[in-house]
């Protein structure tokens, strides 16, 4: 702190002209806290309001890019397994597939409401996988690893009996197989807890529903 | 914000204008843009400026230099606030808006939501072939099943019937006119195919080339590289939904109109 700064001194309009050095400084003093503790104030608010803000992820986020490819992968398997739920004579095919687009319909649920609260957009215009590292060349027709094509849904919208039960089988098999692919990279980049835990139970669901699928696929295809 | 202590306001602003020719001038660059976002949020740094022009030139002294120190850590600070005071101010504004606020600001597009018009906010399931005010349809009555809207690309026109249950669901129709020269039926398609809660098809009697659709919301315009057809599709795409959590699955999947069975359940699967 200096004696002889100008700008203080021209401050107090009634100060006389050759002061002692003490008061001067004590003006310095006082003009620093308080230009210390308004800016303080300004940008304790400012953080204050932006916090909630920066402790949810971002719109360019893994995890908002995560959130919205998987509402999509996962609406396409609720739609599968509900044609097979419908359409089935099996019973272990039924069952599987109203647990799988049970499941599923309800996770989207998770999904879509945290891009809520985060004050995100469902949607983005982003492409498919954007947020994912090396998924260059794993999107054709925008349809993600796994997710069948509109030839392959029509197939099996027409499809019946034990011929359904595979296509099914098969379709179901790849998309999982899509579906933890893409779980284990989130897991891998992310650190929201929420987004991990599910992403997680999604791995540890489907590779133990991988495991059920082949066997039936193996059954069926010697029967 | 504003407690105008002569002190505080006196003394960054001396700092970044007057004094310091070479610090000063980041925060005062960083003062304008600030300024601006946070509609005078920023106290310091404005009424301070009038200030700074009326002094006097100070005699220069030898003892100016000394302080430099101080001048450089508050012109930081000062820098730095006003780098946040600005960053807040900007994302406040944009993340606050809606997705009303979004669809709002698409240039030409149609709000038929606040019309408040019966005929497009009923949400009824009837049966039969029905009518509608608008071509194509943005809400109003509709066939107990939706058209399914999973990125669908339907190169036949469809029922109006089922597609208005597709956007209660939350969906966007892209539709064209029929007869659209192929290359631009294909860079509408490439926006949705694979991607639920869109779906694409022909309109016979279009009066523009390309309408887009939600429930409530409706875009015209005349080419398939329009900029607005991806600002419609992101400010609406689920968000316009009347039943949240509804599927675009489990839809009819084929075209043409529906038939007048007085039960009205036209052909599913």
């Amino acid at each position: 702190m200096d004696t002889d700064t100008d700008p203080d001194a021209a401050a107090p309009a009634a100060s006389s002209g050759d002061e002692p050095q003490r008061p001067t400084r004590r003006r310095w003093g006082v003009g620093w806290i308080a230009a210390t503790l308004v800016l303080g104030l300004v940008v304790g608010a400012t953080l204050g309001l932006l916090i909630p803000h920066l402790r949810t992820p971002a719109d360019d986020s893994v995890e908002a890019g995560f959130l919205r490819d998987m509402s999509t992968h996962h609406a396409q398997a609720v739609e599968m397994s509900m044609i097979a739920h419908a359409n089935s004579t099996n019973p272990q095919i039924v069952t599987l597939a109203g647990d799988i687009a049970l499941t599923q319909h309800q996770q989207i649920g998770y999904m879509q409401a945290w891009l809520r609260d985060w004050g995100l957009s469902p949607t983005s215009s982003q492409p498919p996988m954007a947020w994912m590292p090396d998924s260059a060349g794993s999107v054709v027709n925008n349809l993600m690893p796994g997710m069948a094509t509109p030839e392959q849904m029509a197939e099996l919208r027409k499809a019946t009996g034990k011929d359904l039960d595979i296509q099914y089988l098969t379709r179901m098999r790849d998309h999982h197989l899509g579906g933890v692919h893409m779980a284990q990279a989130i897991i891998d980049s992310s650190d929201d807890e929420d987004v991990v835990w599910l992403a997680k139970t999604m791995v540890s669901g489907q590779q133990s529903e991988l495991a059920l699928i082949n066997q039936m696929l193996a059954q069926l295809q010697q029967a | 914000m504003s407690i105008s202590s002569p002190g505080p306001e006196r003394n960054p602003s001396t700092v970044k204008v007057d004094k310091t020719s070479g610090q000063g001038k980041p925060p005062a660059g960083g003062a304008k843009p600030a300024a601006k976002a946070g509609g005078g949020k920023p106290g310091g740094g404005k009424p301070g400026a009038k200030g700074k022009g009326r002094k006097p030139v100070t005699p220069v002294k030898v003892s100016g230099g000394r302080s430099w120190g101080p001048i450089a850590v508050v012109a930081a600070v000062v820098l730095v606030a006003v780098g946040i005071i600005g960053f807040g101010a900007y994302a406040a504004v944009q993340g606050g808006k809606s997705w009303e606020d979004k669809a709002a600001d698409i240039k030409g597009i149609v709000n038929y939501r606040a019309q408040k018009n019966p005929q497009i906010d009923s949400q009824e399931h009837k049966g039969g072939p029905l009518t509608y005010v608008t071509n194509p349809p943005v809400g109003g009555a509709h066939n107990s099943v939706w058209q399914n809207c999973m990125g669908d690309v339907y190169t036949e026109p469809i029922a109006n019937e089922h597609a208005v249950h597709s956007l209660e669901h939350g969906a966007v129709w892209v539709t064209y006119k029929q007869g659209l020269p192929a290359d631009q039926v294909k860079a509408l398609s490439d926006k949705v195919e694979g991607k639920d809660y869109l779906m694409l098809s022909p309109v016979a009697n279009l009066d523009k080339n390309v309408a887009l659709q939600a429930w409530g919301y409706q875009l015209k315009v005349d080419s398939a590289d329009d900029s607005r057809i991806d600002e419609f599709i992101k400010a609406l795409r689920i968000n316009a939904t009347k039943e949240p959590g509804a599927a675009c699955s489990g839809g009819n999947t084929a075209t043409g109109p529906v038939t007048a069975a007085p039960n009205g359940t036209s052909m599913n699967k």
